[in-house]
């Protein structure tokens, strides 16, 4: 048994702790981001290290790599076991929030002025619960994880936000919490369902009776609903998404909505899919109901991370849309893609939500109407601006144009007329394109003050954005780093929901 | 053997009579409160002694008391509320000279002998006995502060309808002696469970319910709590919600839940069951209980609400008991619903304890108990908001704190039974609680202080009895194994099994 898991979760936890306590206890406010950096990079380290025993040792059909098991609550009829593994589907989420971690920090340093301490240790508390419940295969753990990223998060908002961050944190809390909880309760229903009485996702799986899926399905279904978010519950999104520091949206924008995407495939289908079969026409349609929404109302936004917030609702719909898919069609292609467009979309979503922060810092605005004329402003900042559109919106070279591509042929091939999904980047691509027409193309209105035009984004500022950028378009050559471990996963998930069908 | 009960009996009355005489030898201040501190430590370590030991003597008591598990459980918790309800009266109440504290001590110890007893009553007289010692002195304490109206207007109101809950309690019990010719609740409560189709049978039992709901504090026989609570002073509100409302549920284990029926309480049969009428007061427990918290505009009043939501979550486990007493199908849900209420209780306790003792201290220092006092607490008084941020995550259920595993074993027990929607509005529940919780956090560490920012002391006394029930909180959480386990074994054993 191997304990890289553990150290996954404790690596962060303790960074967490420790930089909070060495930064208050003496030495520069400052040095917090540099301990922090350093443990998100260890962090990086060990995911990587295990990103690479999945792909190297693909585990067979149904299978966990780097399993542990440690016993929580022992008792004569109650039990909750910290089962922890990893495999095609969670080993690309567990490297990218790695990632996004890492870079969230590079870039807080700039962006970030306020009791430094404090922050970072939040950042690495979130960035623990994220590997926690990436890795946990016990409904109660991966519970438990997924509500520790609240906390947190309703601080870093709330504190070092924007103007009306204090609405935006209560209103994030409050949703996520009532989401999950009513998750919670489809995870409980399962307990003394099945038999034996468990919460480990590998001895649940085929073993909860048809009859006992539809409810807890639909439970869980809402939690997964808010975090994604789909409409009708994404009206906390926007707001989150706006108020959040810029740096903190990578994890919040970038890598939180995965969890639902991820307990989509592994929960949802894993542990459903008779249920999941025969409502997947349901889902479909709030899929492609999200995507198009999401896609339209952005069109319509003045902000820059308001818009982005709802390209965020469209491309977590493509991820709904990709899995329920496979559902009704049997072909592995839409969860194939909707891993990589998860993998894909955290980074590309990261590097716009960042470089939002810098606009602010030097425009002093992120309205959209009021930054023309940026590209001979700052030209540096106007260039990442345009590639990471780019990346958002699924224009090659980058890896988020096979993905899209793949989910919707993924699509097709359950419901030929979801073709018209291809509409969803088409429209993706008109307002991302007329945003950077207004902001970089469109000379300044005239009411802009030149004393705050003059400065550009820092070479290492810039770099940082960049760093998001550069796995997507090597991903775009190697996709099968991510696809090769990922096709198992889907295959089995696939083959779990035939063998539902026909016993 | 020794026996540990009549000698934590022993060390509260010394107290108790003991206190009173330091009024006239000058010693007032905070002599007596250590002197009672004194006290409740030897009883509590004799009925750890107790626990440890497995004794089941309960002599001279005879068949008045019962050592068991059970008993040990809640004389654990109602010993332990007490003790630090007089720690933290050291600091809360004004001990001057011409104070009364030695008499604030002794009915404290008073209350604490008499909830001693009713966690082991075993008898239905000697529970009314102990539960008028319990009731009389905390009457006498909500007014403590006799300059205070709110606090005179809580004492006459509690007073008032804790008085009827007792005669409502005599009531049942000399029903009962009528019915059953004895007052040993095993026999009553065998006796009663046989003859339930007997509307005066069903009458007592319901009289039973309503009388211990008031202390429980269970809609719709709450309405003294909000008043009770923020009139009285704070130690004392603590109190009340920690530990003499804990009292209330012992005495319903004992006597309700003992009873074994699936029999209606009308002779028709039909819905009217102890387990659905105690669900329906679960539901509009928990329900109104949140509902009302959401508009509080005065932390303690907001915790009085939260503390009666917080005895609708627990309902869900006695209901889920009553009703596997009657099916050995639901055996293993009604243990684990047991367990998980016991484990809710306890938790309860250390959570509002923290949370009215936070509340104590703002009241205190900042002389108002409104939630504007709360804005910007966590720069002016560090410690208290994180123990009161801390004790408000628990109570929402956030894990990994110790309330998230007492309400998943709550919940966990009442699905997949004919009570699964208690599950759900539960759930539906705690998420709705985390709309004051929230709030408050968000006033302590979001908000800027109104008037002047400075940071207040904080003592550094009251400071560690708040670090003493933060650290229960989260390593409950962290570990809750050897909790539950604790509370497992104090689970009665259902009725044929």
């Amino acid at each position: 048994m191997s304990s890289i898991l553990s150290l996954l979760i404790l690596v962060p936890l303790l960074g967490s702790g420790v930089t909070f306590a060495l930064s208050s206890l003496g030495g520069g406010r400052k040095n917090a981001s540099y301990l922090a950096a350093a443990f998100a990079c260890a962090t990086l380290l060990v995911a990587g290290y295990a990103f690479w025993s999945v792909y190297s040792g693909t585990p067979a059909l149904g299978q966990y790599a780097l399993t542990e098991d440690h016993p929580w609550i022992t008792l004569p009829g109650f039990g909750v076991d910290i089962l922890l593994g990893l495999d095609g589907l969670s080993a690309p989420l567990v490297l990218v929030s790695g990632i996004a971690a890492v870079l969230s920090i590079l870039s807080s340093r700039t962006l970030i002025d306020k009791n430094e301490p404090a922050y970072y240790s939040l950042l690495l508390l979130v960035l623990a619960s994220v590997m926690g419940a990436f890795t946990s295969l016990n409904l109660v753990v991966f519970y438990l994880f997924w509500e520790l990223t609240l906390i947190p998060m309703f601080f870093l908002i709330g504190v070092w936000g924007g103007d009306r961050r204090k609405y935006a944190a209560l209103k994030f809390i409050i949703f996520t919490f009532a989401g999950s909880a009513v998750m919670l309760l489809g995870f409980l229903a399962l307990y003394f369902g099945a038999s034996p009485s468990t919460f480990d996702i590998p001895n649940l799986v085929g073993r909860i009776p048809a009859g006992l899926q539809y409810l807890p399905l639909l439970a869980v279904f809402v939690g997964l609903a808010v975090e994604l978010p789909v409409f009708p519950f994404h009206s906390w999104q926007p707001d989150a998404y706006e108020q959040a520091p810029a740096p903190v949206n990578a994890l919040l924008s970038g890598i939180l909505p995965k969890f639902a995407g991820y307990a989509v495939i592994r929960i949802a289908l894993g542990l459903f899919p008779q249920a999941a079969y025969q409502y997947a026409w349901a889902f479909i349609i709030v899929a492609v109901f999200s995507m198009f929404y999401g896609a339209v109302v952005a069109l319509l936004q003045s902000d820059l991370k308001r818009m982005f917030a709802y390209t965020s609702i469209s491309h977590m719909g493509f991820v709904l849309f990709g899995a329920f898919a496979t559902v009704l069609s049997g072909n592995p292609l839409g969860i194939e893609g909707a891993i990589l467009l998860m993998f894909t979309h955290a980074l590309a979503v990261g590097a716009l939500f960042t470089l939002s922060g810098f606009v602010q810092n030097q425009s002093g605005t992120r309205k959209i109407p009021l930054l023309g004329g940026m590209g001979q402003r700052a030209p540096l900042t106007a260039a990442l601006l345009a590639v990471s559109s780019c990346a958002a919106m699924g224009i090659p070279p980058f890896a988020s144009f096979l993905a899209e591509l793949m989910v919707i042929s993924g699509g097709v091939s359950a419901y030929a007329s979801t073709a018209v999904t291809v509409l969803v980047p088409v429209i993706t691509g008109g307002y991302f394109l007329w945003m950077l027409k207004r902001v970089i193309i469109d000379p300044s209105p005239p009411a802009a003050d030149p004393g705050t035009a003059a400065r550009d984004i820092s070479r290492v500022d810039a770099t940082v954005v960049a760093l998001y950028l550069v796995p997507l378009v090597l991903l775009t050559v190697f996709s099968f780093l991510i696809l090769s471990p990922a096709a198992p996963v889907a295959q089995w998930t696939a083959n779990l929901i035939l063998r539902g069908l026909h016993p | 053997m020794a026996d540990y009960i009549l000698f934590a009996v022993a060390a509260l009355s010394a107290a108790a009579l003991g206190v009173p005489f330091l009024q006239y030898l000058g010693k007032r201040g905070n002599f007596p409160g250590y002197l009672l501190m004194v006290a409740l430590s030897v009883a509590l370590a004799s009925i750890i002694l107790n626990a440890a030991t497995g004794s089941t003597s309960s002599s001279p008591f005879g068949s008045l008391l019962t050592s068991d598990f059970l008993g040990n459980l809640f004389a654990i918790l109602t010993l332990f509320v007490s003790l630090f309800v007089a720690t933290a009266s050291l600091t809360l109440i004004p001990s001057g000279k011409s104070s009364n504290s030695p008499f604030y001590y002794s009915l404290l110890s008073f209350a604490a002998l008499g909830m001693l007893l009713i966690s082991y009553s075993a008898d239905l007289l000697m529970l009314f006995v102990a539960w008028e010692l319990m009731s009389i002195p905390t009457y006498a304490l909500a007014g403590f502060q006799k300059g205070r109206e709110e606090s005179n207007e809580a004492a006459v109101k509690y007073a008032v309808l804790g008085a009827l809950s007792s005669a409502i309690i005599l009531y049942a019990i000399s029903l009962t002696y009528g019915l059953t010719g004895t007052t040993s609740i095993a026999g009553a409560a065998a006796s009663l469970g046989s003859q339930l189709s007997n509307p005066v049978a069903g009458l007592a039992v319901l009289l039973f319910i309503v009388g211990f709901g008031f202390k429980m504090s269970i809609v719709p026989f709450h309405m003294w709590a909000p008043d009770a609570y923020e009139g009285a002073p704070t130690p004392i509100a603590a109190l009340f919600a920690a530990g003499t409302k804990k009292a209330g549920f012992v005495a319903a284990i004992r006597v309700v839940l003992a009873i074994s029926t699936v029999y209606s309480l009308t002779p028709q049969g039909g819905l009217f069951t102890i387990p659905n009428v105690l669900a329906v007061l679960a539901l509009a427990t928990m329900t109104l209980g949140n509902l009302a918290a959401l508009t509080q505009k005065s932390v303690t009043r907001l915790l009085a609400y939260s503390s009666i939501a917080q005895a609708g979550y627990i309902l869900i486990g006695f209901v889920i008991y009553s009703y596997g007493q009657g099916n050995p199908a639901f055996a293993s849900q009604a243990e684990i619903g047991m367990t998980g209420a016991l484990f809710h209780i306890i938790n309860h306790s250390v959570m509002k304890g923290a949370a009215f003792l936070g509340a104590g201290l703002v009241i205190l220092k900042l002389g108002s108990g409104s939630v504007e006092a709360f804005s910007g607490l966590g720069r002016r008084m560090p410690m208290t908001a994180f123990a009161m941020a801390v004790s408000f995550l628990a109570l929402a259920g956030v894990p990994p704190l110790s309330g998230f595993w007492s309400k998943l074993l709550l919940f966990t027990s009442v699905l997949n039974t004919p009570y699964a929607w208690l599950a759900v509005a539960g759930v539906l529940n705690s998420a709705l609680s985390m709309g004051y919780y929230g709030w408050v956090i968000k006033r302590m560490y979001l908000d800027e202080p109104e008037g002047e920012a400075t940071r207040v002391g904080e003592p550094t006394s009251f400071v560690l009895l708040l670090g003493v029930l933060v650290a229960l909180m989260i390593a409950f959480g962290l570990f809750p194994g050897p909790a539950i386990s604790f509370a497992r074994d104090a689970v009665p054993a259902l009725a044929g099994h």
